[in-house]
Protein backbone atom coordinates (compact mmCIF):
# COMPACT_ATOMS: atom_id res chain seq x y z
CA UNK A 1 0.00 0.00 0.00
CA UNK A 2 1.29 3.87 -1.00
CA UNK A 3 1.86 6.30 1.40
CA UNK A 4 -0.37 8.71 0.25
CA UNK A 5 -2.97 5.69 0.51
CA UNK A 6 -2.26 5.12 3.75
CA UNK A 7 -2.34 8.48 4.96
CA UNK A 8 -6.22 9.33 3.20
CA UNK A 9 -7.33 5.73 5.07
CA UNK A 10 -5.89 6.92 8.23
CA UNK A 11 -7.60 10.49 8.17
CA UNK A 12 -10.99 8.54 7.13
CA UNK A 13 -10.72 6.55 10.50
CA UNK A 14 -9.63 9.73 12.25
CA UNK A 15 -12.94 10.99 10.56
CA UNK A 16 -14.59 7.49 11.86
CA UNK A 17 -13.67 7.97 15.31
CA UNK A 18 -15.71 11.32 15.69
CA UNK A 19 -18.38 9.92 13.77
CA UNK A 20 -19.34 6.11 14.80
CA UNK A 21 -19.64 7.38 18.77
CA UNK A 22 -22.14 9.84 17.34
CA UNK A 23 -23.99 7.21 15.47
CA UNK A 24 -24.17 4.93 18.43
CA UNK A 25 -24.96 7.49 21.26
CA UNK A 26 -28.45 7.56 19.53
CA UNK A 27 -29.06 3.96 20.58
CA UNK A 28 -29.14 2.81 24.35
CA UNK A 29 -26.34 2.62 26.55
CA UNK A 30 -24.44 1.56 23.29
CA UNK A 31 -22.04 4.13 23.78
CA UNK A 32 -20.18 2.34 26.74
CA UNK A 33 -21.17 -1.09 24.99
CA UNK A 34 -19.58 -1.44 21.92
CA UNK A 35 -16.71 1.24 22.81
CA UNK A 36 -17.43 2.31 18.84
CA UNK A 37 -14.40 5.01 19.03
CA UNK A 38 -11.68 1.51 19.58
CA UNK A 39 -12.64 -0.10 16.66
CA UNK A 40 -10.96 2.53 13.73
CA UNK A 41 -8.04 2.88 16.13
CA UNK A 42 -7.57 -1.02 16.48
CA UNK A 43 -8.45 -1.04 12.53
CA UNK A 44 -6.13 1.54 11.48
CA UNK A 45 -3.40 -0.16 13.17
CA UNK A 46 -4.08 -3.49 11.61
CA UNK A 47 -4.03 -1.96 7.81
CA UNK A 48 -1.90 0.96 7.90
CA UNK A 49 0.69 0.21 10.27
CA UNK A 50 2.00 0.53 14.34
CA UNK A 51 2.77 4.94 13.26
CA UNK A 52 -0.78 5.59 11.50
CA UNK A 53 -2.26 3.25 14.22
CA UNK A 54 -0.07 5.22 16.77
CA UNK A 55 -1.48 8.87 15.23
CA UNK A 56 -5.22 7.73 15.17
CA UNK A 57 -4.96 6.77 18.64
CA UNK A 58 -3.91 10.33 19.37
CA UNK A 59 -6.02 12.46 17.05
CA UNK A 60 -9.21 10.62 17.31
CA UNK A 61 -10.05 11.04 20.78
CA UNK A 62 -8.71 14.68 20.77
CA UNK A 63 -10.99 15.70 17.43
CA UNK A 64 -14.21 14.02 19.01
CA UNK A 65 -13.47 15.66 22.34
CA UNK A 66 -13.34 19.37 20.39
CA UNK A 67 -16.14 18.65 17.84
CA UNK A 68 -18.47 16.48 19.70
CA UNK A 69 -17.54 17.23 24.03
CA UNK A 70 -17.06 12.88 24.09
CA UNK A 71 -15.43 11.80 25.10
CA UNK A 72 -15.35 14.87 28.17
CA UNK A 73 -11.96 16.87 28.30
CA UNK A 74 -10.89 14.65 31.96
CA UNK A 75 -11.33 10.78 30.77
CA UNK A 76 -9.30 12.50 27.45
CA UNK A 77 -5.79 11.76 28.20
CA UNK A 78 -6.42 8.00 29.84
CA UNK A 79 -8.25 7.67 26.80
CA UNK A 80 -5.26 9.04 24.28
CA UNK A 81 -3.01 6.64 26.44
CA UNK A 82 -5.02 3.94 25.74
CA UNK A 83 -6.16 3.98 22.24
CA UNK A 84 -2.46 5.42 21.12
CA UNK A 85 -1.36 1.53 22.92
CA UNK A 86 -3.98 -0.12 20.66
CA UNK A 87 -3.31 1.03 17.34
CA UNK A 88 0.90 1.22 18.51
CA UNK A 89 0.45 -2.62 19.22
CA UNK A 90 -2.03 -4.29 16.32
CA UNK A 91 0.73 -2.19 14.17
CA UNK A 92 3.85 -3.77 15.40
CA UNK A 93 1.97 -7.08 15.76
CA UNK A 94 0.48 -7.71 12.43
CA UNK A 95 4.42 -6.28 11.47
CA UNK A 96 6.03 -9.09 13.40
CA UNK A 97 3.36 -12.29 13.78
CA UNK A 98 3.04 -13.99 10.40
CA UNK A 99 1.15 -17.49 11.01
CA UNK A 100 0.38 -18.09 7.39
CA UNK A 101 -3.81 -17.65 8.59
CA UNK A 102 -5.52 -14.09 8.74
CA UNK A 103 -7.67 -14.85 11.73
CA UNK A 104 -4.68 -16.13 13.71
CA UNK A 105 -2.58 -13.23 13.14
CA UNK A 106 -5.72 -11.08 13.64
CA UNK A 107 -7.11 -12.12 16.76
CA UNK A 108 -3.28 -12.60 18.14
CA UNK A 109 -2.53 -8.68 17.58
CA UNK A 110 -5.84 -8.09 18.59
CA UNK A 111 -6.26 -9.67 21.82
CA UNK A 112 -2.06 -8.20 22.26
CA UNK A 113 -3.07 -4.67 21.74
CA UNK A 114 -6.49 -5.05 24.14
CA UNK A 115 -4.00 -6.56 26.75
CA UNK A 116 -1.46 -4.28 26.90
CA UNK A 117 -3.42 -0.84 25.89
CA UNK A 118 -5.78 -1.35 28.97
CA UNK A 119 -2.90 -2.24 31.58
CA UNK A 120 -0.73 0.59 29.93
CA UNK A 121 -4.05 3.00 30.33
CA UNK A 122 -4.25 1.46 34.38
CA UNK A 123 -0.94 2.53 34.96
CA UNK A 124 -0.86 5.87 33.34
CA UNK A 125 -4.18 6.52 35.89
CA UNK A 126 -2.74 4.72 38.36
CA UNK A 127 0.71 7.16 38.43
CA UNK A 128 -0.40 10.14 36.63
CA UNK A 129 -4.37 10.85 35.74
CA UNK A 130 -5.64 9.89 39.30
CA UNK A 131 -2.92 9.33 41.62
CA UNK A 132 -3.95 8.25 44.59
CA UNK A 133 -7.48 7.56 44.35
CA UNK A 134 -6.88 4.43 41.78
CA UNK A 135 -6.97 0.85 42.73
CA UNK A 136 -6.80 -2.73 41.38
CA UNK A 137 -10.48 -2.93 41.88
CA UNK A 138 -11.49 -0.27 40.11
CA UNK A 139 -9.26 -0.72 37.42
CA UNK A 140 -10.43 -4.50 36.52
CA UNK A 141 -13.85 -3.14 36.78
CA UNK A 142 -13.69 0.10 34.46
CA UNK A 143 -11.31 -2.22 32.28
CA UNK A 144 -12.46 -5.59 31.57
CA UNK A 145 -15.41 -5.62 33.46
CA UNK A 146 -17.96 -2.74 32.23
CA UNK A 147 -16.24 -3.23 29.04
CA UNK A 148 -16.49 -6.99 28.39
CA UNK A 149 -19.55 -6.73 25.85
CA UNK A 150 -17.41 -4.38 23.87
CA UNK A 151 -14.47 -6.53 23.94
CA UNK A 152 -16.06 -9.53 22.98
CA UNK A 153 -18.10 -7.30 20.15
CA UNK A 154 -15.03 -5.88 18.88
CA UNK A 155 -12.94 -9.65 19.04
CA UNK A 156 -16.37 -10.49 16.41
CA UNK A 157 -16.60 -7.24 14.50
CA UNK A 158 -12.93 -6.28 13.60
CA UNK A 159 -11.75 -9.68 11.65
CA UNK A 160 -15.38 -9.89 10.06
CA UNK A 161 -14.54 -6.06 8.72
CA UNK A 162 -11.09 -6.79 7.47
CA UNK A 163 -12.59 -10.02 5.77
CA UNK A 164 -15.34 -7.08 3.94
CA UNK A 165 -12.91 -4.79 3.38
CA UNK A 166 -10.24 -7.49 1.74
CA UNK A 167 -12.63 -9.35 -0.37
CA UNK A 168 -13.80 -5.80 -1.87
CA UNK A 169 -10.76 -5.17 -2.92
CA UNK A 170 -9.76 -2.20 -1.17
CA UNK A 171 -6.87 -3.16 0.64
CA UNK A 172 -4.35 -5.70 -0.50
CA UNK A 173 -4.82 -8.98 0.75
CA UNK A 174 -2.07 -10.32 3.40
CA UNK A 175 -1.99 -14.12 2.22
CA UNK A 176 -2.20 -14.72 -1.67
CA UNK A 177 -3.45 -18.35 -2.26
CA UNK B 1 -34.08 23.22 13.80
CA UNK B 2 -31.89 23.81 11.45
CA UNK B 3 -29.10 20.98 11.15
CA UNK B 4 -25.09 22.03 10.71
CA UNK B 5 -22.94 19.05 9.42
CA UNK B 6 -20.30 19.24 11.99
CA UNK B 7 -16.68 20.95 11.39
CA UNK B 8 -18.64 22.63 8.21
CA UNK B 9 -16.87 26.28 7.33
CA UNK B 10 -19.24 28.90 6.69
CA UNK B 11 -17.34 31.16 4.19
CA UNK B 12 -18.73 34.79 5.61
CA UNK B 13 -16.93 37.91 5.59
CA UNK B 14 -16.58 38.91 9.72
CA UNK B 15 -13.74 40.03 12.14
CA UNK B 16 -13.58 36.50 13.21
CA UNK B 17 -13.01 35.22 9.51
CA UNK B 18 -10.34 37.60 8.89
CA UNK B 19 -7.99 36.41 12.18
CA UNK B 20 -4.84 34.48 11.55
CA UNK B 21 -5.78 30.90 11.83
CA UNK B 22 -3.02 30.08 14.14
CA UNK B 23 -3.61 33.16 16.15
CA UNK B 24 -7.32 31.44 16.69
CA UNK B 25 -5.95 28.28 17.62
CA UNK B 26 -3.77 29.35 20.15
CA UNK B 27 -6.70 31.45 21.46
CA UNK B 28 -9.32 28.48 21.17
CA UNK B 29 -7.07 26.66 23.27
CA UNK B 30 -6.77 29.33 26.04
CA UNK B 31 -10.51 29.23 25.68
CA UNK B 32 -10.32 25.49 26.44
CA UNK B 33 -8.30 25.94 29.24
CA UNK B 34 -10.39 28.03 31.07
CA UNK B 35 -13.28 25.69 30.36
CA UNK B 36 -11.50 23.33 32.59
CA UNK B 37 -10.19 25.52 35.17
CA UNK B 38 -13.33 27.34 36.18
CA UNK B 39 -15.54 26.42 38.15
CA UNK B 40 -17.84 29.83 39.57
CA UNK B 41 -20.85 31.20 38.09
CA UNK B 42 -18.62 34.07 38.00
CA UNK B 43 -16.36 32.30 35.83
CA UNK B 44 -18.96 30.52 33.74
CA UNK B 45 -20.80 33.99 32.88
CA UNK B 46 -17.72 34.81 31.09
CA UNK B 47 -16.85 32.35 29.63
CA UNK B 48 -20.40 31.66 28.53
CA UNK B 49 -20.18 35.86 27.84
CA UNK B 50 -17.44 35.81 25.11
CA UNK B 51 -18.49 32.96 23.93
CA UNK B 52 -21.47 34.73 23.10
CA UNK B 53 -19.50 37.49 21.83
CA UNK B 54 -17.64 35.34 19.42
CA UNK B 55 -20.70 33.76 17.78
CA UNK B 56 -21.84 37.41 17.27
CA UNK B 57 -18.57 38.97 15.90
CA UNK B 58 -18.46 35.77 13.52
CA UNK B 59 -21.56 36.49 11.97
CA UNK B 60 -22.66 32.80 12.38
CA UNK B 61 -26.81 32.60 13.25
CA UNK B 62 -27.60 31.49 16.66
CA UNK B 63 -30.00 29.19 15.23
CA UNK B 64 -27.42 26.67 13.55
CA UNK B 65 -24.68 27.27 16.78
CA UNK B 66 -26.96 25.88 18.95
CA UNK B 67 -28.42 23.01 16.46
CA UNK B 68 -24.83 21.55 17.26
CA UNK B 69 -25.79 21.42 21.10
CA UNK B 70 -29.77 20.44 20.12
CA UNK B 71 -28.15 17.00 18.47
CA UNK B 72 -26.70 16.26 21.65
CA UNK B 73 -29.24 16.88 23.87
CA UNK B 74 -29.81 13.42 25.22
CA UNK B 75 -26.31 13.09 25.86
CA UNK B 76 -26.62 16.32 28.03
CA UNK B 77 -29.60 15.46 30.06
CA UNK B 78 -28.26 12.01 30.68
CA UNK B 79 -25.10 13.33 31.97
CA UNK B 80 -26.72 15.84 33.98
CA UNK B 81 -29.01 13.18 36.00
CA UNK B 82 -25.98 10.56 36.01
CA UNK B 83 -24.51 13.23 38.07
CA UNK B 84 -27.34 14.43 40.01
CA UNK B 85 -28.76 10.50 40.86
CA UNK B 86 -25.09 8.89 41.46
CA UNK B 87 -23.60 11.93 43.00
CA UNK B 88 -22.36 10.35 46.76
CA UNK B 89 -22.27 13.33 49.18
CA UNK B 90 -22.91 13.78 52.93
CA UNK B 91 -26.35 16.11 51.91
CA UNK B 92 -28.73 13.99 50.33
CA UNK B 93 -32.12 15.90 49.59
CA UNK B 94 -33.84 12.65 48.14
CA UNK B 95 -33.49 9.18 48.49
CA UNK B 96 -34.96 6.26 46.93
CA UNK B 97 -33.53 2.66 47.00
CA UNK B 98 -29.87 3.49 44.90
CA UNK B 99 -30.44 6.90 44.20
CA UNK B 100 -29.62 9.89 45.75
CA UNK B 101 -30.41 13.37 45.06
CA UNK B 102 -27.96 15.81 46.61
CA UNK B 103 -27.28 19.63 45.83
CA UNK B 104 -23.47 18.85 45.17
CA UNK B 105 -25.11 15.92 42.54
CA UNK B 106 -26.76 18.53 41.07
CA UNK B 107 -24.53 21.04 41.06
CA UNK B 108 -21.69 19.14 39.44
CA UNK B 109 -24.01 17.89 36.73
CA UNK B 110 -24.81 21.62 35.62
CA UNK B 111 -20.60 21.91 35.79
CA UNK B 112 -20.25 18.81 32.98
CA UNK B 113 -22.83 20.06 30.95
CA UNK B 114 -21.70 23.41 30.93
CA UNK B 115 -18.00 22.22 30.37
CA UNK B 116 -19.53 19.90 27.25
CA UNK B 117 -21.68 23.26 25.89
CA UNK B 118 -19.46 25.98 26.14
CA UNK B 119 -16.62 23.52 24.17
CA UNK B 120 -18.91 22.94 21.54
CA UNK B 121 -19.76 26.59 20.89
CA UNK B 122 -15.98 27.49 21.16
CA UNK B 123 -15.20 24.54 18.54
CA UNK B 124 -18.15 25.37 16.05
CA UNK B 125 -16.99 29.14 16.33
CA UNK B 126 -13.32 27.99 15.10
CA UNK B 127 -14.42 25.13 12.77
CA UNK B 128 -17.44 27.42 10.96
CA UNK B 129 -14.71 30.63 10.23
CA UNK B 130 -11.50 28.57 9.39
CA UNK B 131 -11.21 26.58 6.78
CA UNK B 132 -9.93 23.44 6.92
CA UNK B 133 -6.77 24.60 4.27
CA UNK B 134 -6.11 26.75 6.99
CA UNK B 135 -6.65 25.37 9.92
CA UNK B 136 -3.81 22.69 8.28
CA UNK B 137 -1.52 25.43 7.51
CA UNK B 138 -1.74 27.10 10.93
CA UNK B 139 -1.25 23.10 12.55
CA UNK B 140 1.89 22.78 10.16
CA UNK B 141 3.35 26.62 11.24
CA UNK B 142 2.62 25.55 15.11
CA UNK B 143 3.85 22.05 14.95
CA UNK B 144 6.94 23.34 12.73
CA UNK B 145 9.35 22.96 15.65
CA UNK B 146 8.95 18.98 15.73
CA UNK B 147 10.31 18.51 12.23
CA UNK B 148 13.92 18.93 14.14
CA UNK B 149 13.11 15.23 16.33
CA UNK B 150 12.14 13.69 12.48
CA UNK B 151 8.61 14.35 13.02
CA UNK B 152 6.47 14.13 9.83
CA UNK B 153 4.73 17.24 10.82
CA UNK B 154 3.35 18.05 6.75
CA UNK B 155 2.17 14.84 6.79
CA UNK B 156 0.51 14.44 10.11
CA UNK B 157 -1.25 17.45 9.26
CA UNK B 158 -2.38 16.72 5.99
CA UNK B 159 -3.86 13.53 7.92
CA UNK B 160 -5.42 15.96 10.03
CA UNK B 161 -7.21 18.14 7.67
CA UNK B 162 -8.43 15.47 4.96
CA UNK B 163 -10.12 13.82 8.58
CA UNK B 164 -12.51 17.23 9.26
CA UNK B 165 -13.19 17.84 5.72
CA UNK B 166 -14.27 14.09 5.72
CA UNK B 167 -16.07 14.39 9.42
CA UNK B 168 -19.34 16.16 7.93
CA UNK B 169 -19.31 13.65 4.92
CA UNK B 170 -18.90 10.17 6.53
CA UNK B 171 -21.36 12.09 9.03
CA UNK B 172 -24.67 12.46 6.64
CA UNK B 173 -23.76 9.07 4.79
CA UNK B 174 -23.75 7.45 8.42
CA UNK B 175 -27.06 8.83 8.82
CA UNK B 176 -28.30 8.32 5.73
CA UNK B 177 -26.86 4.10 6.31
CA UNK B 178 -28.88 3.93 9.54
CA UNK B 179 -32.45 5.21 7.85
CA UNK B 180 -32.04 2.88 5.07
CA UNK B 181 -31.31 0.00 7.81
CA UNK B 182 -33.82 1.35 9.87
CA UNK B 183 -36.16 0.66 6.44
CA UNK B 184 -34.95 -2.61 5.83
CA UNK B 185 -36.34 -3.77 9.21
CA UNK B 186 -33.39 -2.95 11.63
CA UNK B 187 -34.49 -2.76 15.50
CA UNK B 188 -31.58 -1.06 16.92
CA UNK B 189 -33.40 -0.04 20.10
CA UNK B 190 -33.92 -3.66 21.32
CA UNK B 191 -33.16 -4.24 25.30
CA UNK B 192 -31.58 -7.72 24.10
CA UNK B 193 -27.69 -7.35 24.03
CA UNK B 194 -27.57 -10.05 21.32
CA UNK B 195 -30.05 -8.53 19.08
CA UNK B 196 -28.03 -4.95 19.48
CA UNK B 197 -25.07 -6.02 18.51
CA UNK B 198 -26.30 -8.07 15.54
CA UNK B 199 -28.28 -4.99 13.85
CA UNK B 200 -25.30 -2.66 15.18
CA UNK B 201 -23.38 -4.81 12.72
CA UNK B 202 -25.75 -4.23 10.06
CA UNK B 203 -24.58 -0.16 10.92
CA UNK B 204 -20.91 -0.25 11.12
CA UNK B 205 -19.81 -2.77 8.41
CA UNK B 206 -21.30 -0.33 5.37
CA UNK B 207 -20.62 2.63 7.25
CA UNK B 208 -16.83 1.44 7.44
CA UNK B 209 -16.97 0.11 3.84
CA UNK B 210 -18.33 3.13 2.17
CA UNK B 211 -15.91 5.15 4.20
CA UNK B 212 -13.23 2.90 3.44
CA UNK B 213 -13.99 3.29 -0.41
CA UNK B 214 -14.32 6.78 -0.63
CA UNK B 215 -10.67 6.92 0.80
CA UNK B 216 -9.48 4.55 -2.20
CA UNK B 217 -10.82 6.94 -4.09
CA UNK B 218 -9.64 9.84 -2.49
CA UNK B 219 -5.80 8.27 -2.25
CA UNK B 220 -6.41 6.86 -5.92
CA UNK B 221 -7.01 10.80 -7.48
CA UNK B 222 -3.93 11.98 -5.47
CA UNK B 223 -2.24 9.78 -6.97
CA UNK B 224 -3.12 10.54 -10.57
CA UNK B 225 -2.54 14.60 -10.14
CA UNK B 226 1.29 13.61 -8.46
CA UNK B 227 0.61 13.84 -4.65
CA UNK B 228 3.84 13.22 -3.03
CA UNK B 229 3.67 13.63 0.85
CA UNK B 230 5.10 17.07 2.05
CA UNK B 231 7.29 16.51 5.10
CA UNK B 232 8.66 19.87 5.29
CA UNK B 233 6.08 22.55 6.32
CA UNK B 234 6.39 25.59 4.62
CA UNK B 235 7.82 28.97 6.92
CA UNK B 236 4.82 31.42 6.65
CA UNK B 237 5.63 34.86 8.43
CA UNK B 238 2.71 36.26 11.10
CA UNK B 239 2.39 40.02 10.43
CA UNK B 240 -0.31 40.95 13.83
CA UNK B 241 -2.64 43.07 13.28
CA UNK B 242 -4.98 44.39 15.75
CA UNK B 243 -7.28 42.28 14.98
CA UNK B 244 -4.79 39.63 16.52
CA UNK B 245 -4.05 41.16 19.38
CA UNK B 246 -7.34 41.83 20.28
CA UNK B 247 -8.18 38.16 19.91
CA UNK B 248 -5.25 37.42 22.23
CA UNK B 249 -5.82 40.10 24.71
CA UNK B 250 -9.35 38.64 25.39
CA UNK B 251 -8.76 34.98 25.35
CA UNK B 252 -5.57 36.04 27.64
CA UNK B 253 -7.44 37.79 30.14
CA UNK B 254 -11.00 34.85 29.98
CA UNK B 255 -7.85 32.42 31.23
CA UNK B 256 -6.07 34.41 33.66
CA UNK B 257 -9.37 35.72 35.11
CA UNK B 258 -10.36 31.99 35.75
CA UNK B 259 -7.13 31.22 37.33
CA UNK B 260 -7.94 34.04 39.75
CA UNK B 261 -11.38 34.05 41.20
Amino acid sequence: MTTTKKSVLTAVFIALCVVLPMAFHSIQNAGSIFLPMHIPVLLCGLICGWQYGFITGIVGPVLSSLFTGMPPMAYLPSMIVELSVYGLVTGLMMKFVHTKNLYADLYISLISALITGRIVAGIARALIFARGSYSMAAWATSYFVTGLPGIIIQLAIIPTLIFAIQKARLIPARYTK
Amino acid sequence: MNRMPLGMYMPFESVIHSIDARVKLVCFLALIVSVIITDTLVGYIVILSTAFVFIVLSRIPFKIALSCLYRLRFFLIIIFVMNALFFTSENILVSWWIFNISKEGILQGVHVVLRVVLVMLFSTCLTATTSPVELTKALESLFRPLRYVKIPVGQICMIISIAIQFIPVISQEALLIKQAQTARGARFESRRLIEKAKESLALVIPIFLSAIRRADELALAMEARGYRSANTPEKRSLKLSLREYAGFVVSAAVCALQIMI
